[in-house]
């Protein structure tokens, strides 16, 4: 008998990727995920193709069609990232997984990049089907392909920040469900509804995932920072519509990944097995 | 390379509200065999095995594992242990296969070696069909599952919680015959409510009420120490049972084992089990009168009820 080396945190982080992806893969709501999307787009598409909805160009008709990413994408990183903590303390895979001599922050940061590839595969079939309608307007050449890649940048970024946040969730609960639930509740319905207070008020929702990831479009098609409308009817009252800088954007992207990982690192480390 | 280890120095674990799950417990074993961990529900049992997998941080104290600290480097620590806490849960989606495949490759385990391990180990456990979805299966065959992930790369220690418990007739027959071979190159410590399984697999024994060891000795030593309490008799006709009762005096309690077959339990003196012989040889022929097997039963049940001044932190 002898004593096993163990393989590099580098190489388990391997395998946990690899296995992990394999196991979103294979889940329903994947497949249902990726049914979501490709219904919902080709329908879109196709009802712009049979309107003839070109938009005033090839950028403009993205600006449009990708306009739906930040909701798409907070759907996404909800259902894949929201119980990926929570599934080790409130069912019997964590005493599967945890016993093994593999870091908790090697095991964390594996699930972390399958989920990402996963949300990233969904976001790339999105993004095909949209521009196949631009391809159909404005022929190959027509669209500003420059433009295009650095949109797909900026979803990665919006979907390493989603799924960054869905983590922090995540290590908060015991069960995936309520995990689930609460992501798509707080990161959805919360940050609109906020937005919507915020809208009458001055404060610009700069702490806003929803906010920053209309950058994604916004690359396409420039937008006012600010633009107020004054609603008389209602005596005066001022309503402001707040559109990101595409680099502020970026930035609250930045800095959801960097403190919802550090965060949700530092509870899912610290997390006990208990009951 | 040093003997296998596990070692727990003042480990105690305090939940909220100054609940003490596990108090100032101190034991050391080291080379090969088998450790039962005993005590009833909530004794702290399973909080100790969790602690020592990590899976827990102690409030004080430490748990080492081949000489390295399971706090201070978790993954060192448990580079060479399989263990099976509580009830795990392979992904729904891995087949048999896939589940002890991963935990393989995470222990550094080349494909082609693997495979040929979960080979030997599908013959071993009798698992169910390497193909099958792990959340397609029965308790008792993920139980087996998991054991099996646990034994992939021939780990030196072996922590297991209740490793039985799921499981029916002929799958605990199969697993305590597995065990009693590991522990001749292996050490385990496993914790059970099953105290003839522990008798059969075990060399020592570990008793914990209330998070605090109470015993820890050989399983022969314990045998010998409690052994007296309770007798077998066996009559060569059909005798009643409350004509033993009647007997009175140094009789406790009978119960009855089989047909014309009692145990009696008495305070285990020798002058009560002389008193006890006699009286029963006036009722009718006695074929056999001896010490009662399931010692560790009874050394449980006298330690759990706090009625036995022989206990004694070894």
């Amino acid at each position: 008998m002898e004593l096993h080396d163990l393989p590099s945190d580098t190489a388990q982080w391997l395998t946990a990727v690899r296995r992990q992806l394999r196991f979103y893969l294979k889940t329903w709501r994947f497949v249902g995920l990726l049914l979501f999307v490709a219904v919902v787009d080709i329908a879109v598409t196709a009802l712009n193709i049979a309107y003839n909805s070109a938009g005033s160009s090839a950028g403009d008709y993205l600006y449009n069609a990708i306009g739906a990413m930040p909701t798409f994408g907070v759907i996404v990183g909800a259902f894949i990232g929201g119980d990926a903590l929570a599934m080790d303390f409130g069912s019997g895979t964590g005493y599967f997984m945890l016993v093994l001599p593999v870091r908790r922050i090697v095991l964390l940061l594996g699930r972390y990049a399958a989920a990402f590839l996963a949300a990233f595969a969904l976001i790339l079939v999105y993004y095909a089907i949209s521009l196949s309608g631009a391809v159909w307007f404005y022929g190959f050449l027509g669209v500003p392909w420059g433009d295009v890649v650095e949109s797909i940048g900026i979803a990665a970024l919006f979907a390493l920040a989603v799924l960054a946040a869905a983590f922090l969730f995540s290590s908060f609960f015991r069960s995936p469900a309520i995990s689930i639930v609460v992501t798509i509740l707080a990161l959805f319905l919360a940050f609109d509804i906020v937005d919507g207070i915020l809208s009458i008020t001055t404060v610009e929702p700069w702490f806003s995932i929803l906010y920053a990831g209309q950058a994604i479009a916004l690359v396409f098609e420039g937008q006012p920072h600010e633009t107020i409308v004054r609603v008389t009817a209602a005596r005066g009252l001022t309503i402001r519509s707040w559109t990101p800088y595409v680099w502020e954007g970026v930035a609250i992207m930045v800095g959801y990944l960097v403190v919802c990982l550090v965060l949700s690192a530092i509870i899912y480390q610290r997390k006990e097995s208990k009951g | 390379m040093s003997a296998a280890s596990i070692e727990v120095l003042g480990l105690t674990k305090n939940y909220s509200r100054g609940r003490s799950a596990l108090v100032d417990a101190s034991f050391r074993y080291e080379g090969t065999g088998a450790i039962g961990y005993l005590g009833p529900n909530g004794a702290g049992k399973t909080t100790t095995l969790k602690l020592l997998t990590g899976l827990l941080r102690p409030t004080r104290g430490t748990a080492r594992i081949n000489g390295i600290s399971v706090v201070k480097d978790r993954k060192a620590a448990l580079a060479d242990v399989g263990a099976i806490i509580e009830s795990p849960e392979p992904y729904p989606s891995q087949t048999v296969a896939e589940a002890i495949d991963m935990v393989g490759e995470f222990r550094g385990g080349r494909p082609a070696d693997i495979a040929r391990e979960i080979g030997e180990l599908n013959a071993k456990l009798d698992l169910p069909p390497l193909t099958a979805r792990c959340g397609q299966l029965s308790k008792g065959q993920r139980q087996r599952v998991s054991i099996a992930a646990s034994l992939i790369r021939d780990p030196r220690v072996i922590i297991l919680d209740e490793p039985t418990s799921g499981l029916d007739p002929k799958e605990r027959i199969l697993i305590r015959n597995l065990l009693i071979e590991l522990k001749k190159d292996r050490l385990i410590l496993m914790s059970s409510h099953l105290m003839q399984e522990v008798t059969e697999i075990c060399d020592q024994v570990i008793f914990i009420n209330q998070g605090q060891v109470i015993l820890k000795d050989s399983v022969e030593n314990v045998a010998r120490r409690f052994q007296t309490r309770a007798v077998d008799v066996e009559f060569d006709t059909p005798i009643h049972i409350d004509r033993i009762r009647a007997l009175g005096g140094a009789v406790r309690e009978v119960t009855v084992v089989a047909e014309r077959r009692f145990r009696i339990t008495f305070d285990g003196s020798t002058a009560a089990r002389v008193e006890i012989l006699r009286g029963l040889v006036g009722l009718g022929p006695v074929l056999s009168y001896q010490s009662a097997s399931l010692v560790l039963e009874d050394a449980y049940l006298a330690l759990m009820q706090g009625d036995d001044a022989r206990a004694v932190t070894a």
